[in-house]
């Protein structure tokens, strides 16, 4: 109340940053302490740490500090030392000069360098040219996990804005007999996003249609309507905006609207597309566009629910599809499902 | 109309004036009904039907299907005379064409209200899928409209002359502008117009079996998703219930329209072949539905089965039995079965009628009882019944071709001013 403590915000508490600054030095780990823990020399460890923070500050040059260190570092590393790339030159900050870096005896290169190198190794592995690097979206949903909560379900209309009658996401509470070991158990249905895809297949106007990135996308300026997608999809996960609004529950329901593969509409308005159109889940492109996971992954309370790329043999997801508990929902369709469950 | 100067008379339509009085404000009234349904349908969208996600096609696909498997059938009618030349049966092919054409602009209409976003009906030929069937059928249909417009034309247009060089008023001048300029009345002219006639019906035949009628079964045959489909028996049955419901209307038109337009005796031989062909269909078309619902029981697959017991014994199997089988196959095969019953004219007109009715619940028994179990376990089940707007458009869409239908009766010369056979 007052003036004193106009700074301050109502749930916030009220510390200086001196007092925060402390907070962290308690945390910090004691250098000498750490570098005892390994069987490099701690007292070179002590001082090139000194010196880099004089990097930082801008107290002495990149240049300086490496030509100061290189033999020390190459007789303490050896070998290591001289084959790991460097990558300290020509980034914007603290870098090194061309000369310099050939002065040096380890390997020196630009981090794009680096990572153009890294990028290769693993492509290699691949070694499919077809698949190149391209993700493919994919997730795999714990059983084990799923507590049936529907929290999924909220989160996605939630992140979607979907209208009554649409939800991208269910969970499906009663399933007999397609697992062995349990009788009654929650399956998560969002689109399944399939490699093979009979929605896709069937679309007169090619309005729907696999994307790189392996999620099938709907493109409502141009799908007219006719709904034999949601006749042709093997998981019911289509569904047909009839214009139908929240109005009665929520104020402003139709304001904002979500990018939907990355388009934004701005409201939600009669005769306007979306409505009259099919939709479904789109893994949440418009946020794995911003690095982001799926609603329904990132609010899951049971973590059973993964996002990766499935191309990528190193990922969660991928390993956790080629599991032995793993399976696709309704496999003999052929559509082959980008999502997986784990029994 | 006709004047004392020629001796020429042609004038189709009704004879009796109050019954033409009469049947007109009949269709207004229901013209007005569908009219009002459809801009409730416009301005509400597709909350104005009972379909939903799980349902999502209804009664306007069944009606779209019904109409295009009434085209196709008449169209093979009037082949029987065009291209394989079944003596006997000039009198009805022009008829058969006309309300193939008209049955066509009906199920297309019928597509249109039901598309979701009715302002993008060209799309399909901006955009197109190559794996779809829907993609082709709307290829196949504009085709096929063509042929059907050409094989009128040729079957007509000696006659479109006659009446353009003979007659007066409006038939003649609208005739005169039909021939499109080919104006000769001579016996070479003649030859020509059957040899163009039987060339485009060959084309035509083909067309309406396996791409119109077979292709609009394919487009449910190949849907995986609903087993209840997913038949290799299911386009021919599709094909046959078509040729049934087209020989149905083909005979009642020729009963209706040679006694109420022509005032004429009905011919009893051409009526008994016509009732005799009928009949045959119908026994074709319900053993193929019992080999059908045999294979699908005896598989076991559960999705079929539950479906057929849907059918069988669900909350819609009143459409089964009575109309399905009881209008479209016992009553009329019960009306078809004494030679004397099959030449009384009024008796064939009930049996044509049953059997166009039935063959309605045919249709809507496909449609729909494929959509009411799941596609998965856990999700909801469907149900349907068309919402009163759905009715009331259809209504109204039905109403806009029997409108079409009088009129071009009324003002072109269907039946063959040489009363058929040469
Ligand atoms: S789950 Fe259905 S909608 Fe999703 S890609 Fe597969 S077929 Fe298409
Ligand atoms: S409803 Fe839209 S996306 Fe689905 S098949 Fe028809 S045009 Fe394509």
């Amino acid at each position: 109340m007052s003036s004193s403590n106009d700074d301050v915000q109502p749930g916030v508490p009220a510390v200086e940053t001196a007092a925060m600054d402390a907070m962290v030095e308690i945390e910090r780990a004691d250098p000498r302490e750490e570098l005892a823990k390994t069987d490099h020399d701690t007292e070179l460890g002590i001082a090139m740490a000194e010196d880099a923070k004089r990097v930082s500050r801008g107290d002495i040059s990149a240049e300086a500090y490496w030509e100061k260190y290189d033999a020390a570092a190459e007789r303490e590393f050896g070998d290591a030392y001289r084959e790991t790339p460097n990558p300290s030159i020509q980034s914007t900050d603290q870098t090194i000069d061309a000369g310099t870096a050939d002065s040096l005896s380890c390997t020196v290169g630009s981090i794009e360098s680096v990572a153009c190198e890294i990028d290769a190794a693993s492509a290699d592995e691949m070694d499919a040219a077809t698949d190149g690097n391209r993700t493919r979206w994919g997730m795999v949903i714990d059983l084990q996990k799923c507590v049936g909560c529907d929290s999924c379900t909220v989160a996605c209309k939630a992140e979607n804005r979907t209208p009554p009658g649409v939800s991208y996401n269910v969970v499906m509470e009663e399933e007999h007999g397609e697992f062995p070991n349990v009788t009654r158990t929650n399956v998560p249905r969002p689109c399944m996003q399939c490699e093979e895809p009979p929605c896709v297949q069937v679309c007169p106007v090619s309005a729907t249609y696999k994307m790189d990135n392996g999620v099938v996308n709907i493109d409502y300026d141009r799908c007219i309507g006719c709904r034999y997608c949601m006749i042709a999809c093997p998981y019911g996960a289509r569904y047909f905006d009839f214009g139908e609004n929240y109005d009665d529950e929520v104020e402003g329901a139709g304001e904002i609207t979500s990018p939907e593969y990355g388009v934004d509409r701005g409201k939600r308005q009669d005769g306007e597309s979306p409505i009259g159109n099919v939709r479904k889940c789109s893994f949440c492109t418009h946020r794995l566009e911003r690095g982001e996971e799926p609603a329904c992954v990132e609010t899951c309370v049971g973590d059973a629910r993964n996002m990766g790329d499935l191309n990528d043999p190193d990922s969660d997801v991928a390993e956790m599809a080629d599991s032995t508990r793993s399976f696709q929902l309704k496999e003999s369709e052929g559509t082959d499902p980008n999502v997986y469950y784990l029994k | 109309m006709a004047t004392d100067t020629t001796h020429f008379e042609f004038e189709p339509g009704f004879t009796d004036n109050r019954l033409r009085v009469v049947w007109y404000a009949a269709l207004a009234v229901l013209l007005l009904i569908g009219g009002a349904a459809m801009i409730l349908r416009i301005t509400e969208g597709m909350t104005s039907t009972n379909l939903t996600s799980t349902t999502p096609w209804g009664a306007w696909v069944a009606f779209y299907i019904y109409f295009v498997g009434l085209s196709a059938g008449a169209f093979l009618v009037s082949t029987l005379a065009n291209v394989f030349g079944v003596s006997g049966m000039h009198r009805v092919d022009r008829d058969a064409l006309f309300a193939a054409i008209i049955s066509m602009v009906v199920a297309l209409m019928f597509v249109w209200v039901d598309l979701g976003r009715m302002d993008r009906m060209y799309f399909p030929f901006i955009w197109r899928q190559l794996t779809s069937a829907l993609s082709w059928e709307v290829h196949a249909y504009v085709a096929y409209i063509a042929v059907l417009v050409t094989e009128l034309y040729f079957s007509m247009r000696i006659d479109l002359a006659r009446v353009a060089e003979r007659g007066s008023g409006l038939r003649a001048g609208l005739s005169g502008l039909l021939t499109l300029g080919r104006r000769s009345t001579s016996e070479a002219s003649r030859v020509t117009d059957r040899k163009w006639l039987t060339r485009a019906g060959i084309v035509g035949i083909p067309l309406a079996i396996f791409l119109v009628h077979g292709g609009t079964g394919i487009l449910f045959a190949v849907s995986k998703a609903r087993p209840y489909w997913n038949s290799g028996l299911f386009p021919v049955i599709f094909v046959v219930s078509a040729v049934l419901s087209g020989t149905a209307l083909v005979m009642m038109l020729y009963v209706l329209r040679t006694k109420l337009f022509d005032d004429e005796p009905v011919d009893r031989d051409l009526l008994n072949r016509l009732a005799v062909l009928l009949a045959a269909f119908i026994v074709v078309d319900a053993a193929l539905t019992g080999i059908e619902m045999l294979i699908a029981i005896a598989s076991l697959h559960p999705h079929e089965v539950e479906t057929w017991a849907v059918i069988l014994f669900g909350e819609m199997s009143w459409s089964f039995w009575w109309f399905m089988v009881g209008m479209g196959w016992l009553f009329p095969l019960v009306m078809l079965s004494k030679r004397e019953w099959r030449e009384t004219p009024w008796l064939m007109v009930l049996a044509g009628l049953s059997v166009v009715i039935g063959i309605i619940a045919v249709r809507f028994n496909i449609v729909v009882p494929a959509q009411i179990l799941p596609v998965m376990e856990g999700l909801p089940h469907g149900s349907y019944f068309p919402s009163l707007v759905e009715w009331a458009t259809s209504i109204g869409m039905i109403a806009v071709g029997l409108l079409l239908y009088t009129i071009g009766a009324e003002l072109l010369p269907l039946t063959p001013l040489d009363r058929g056979d040469h």
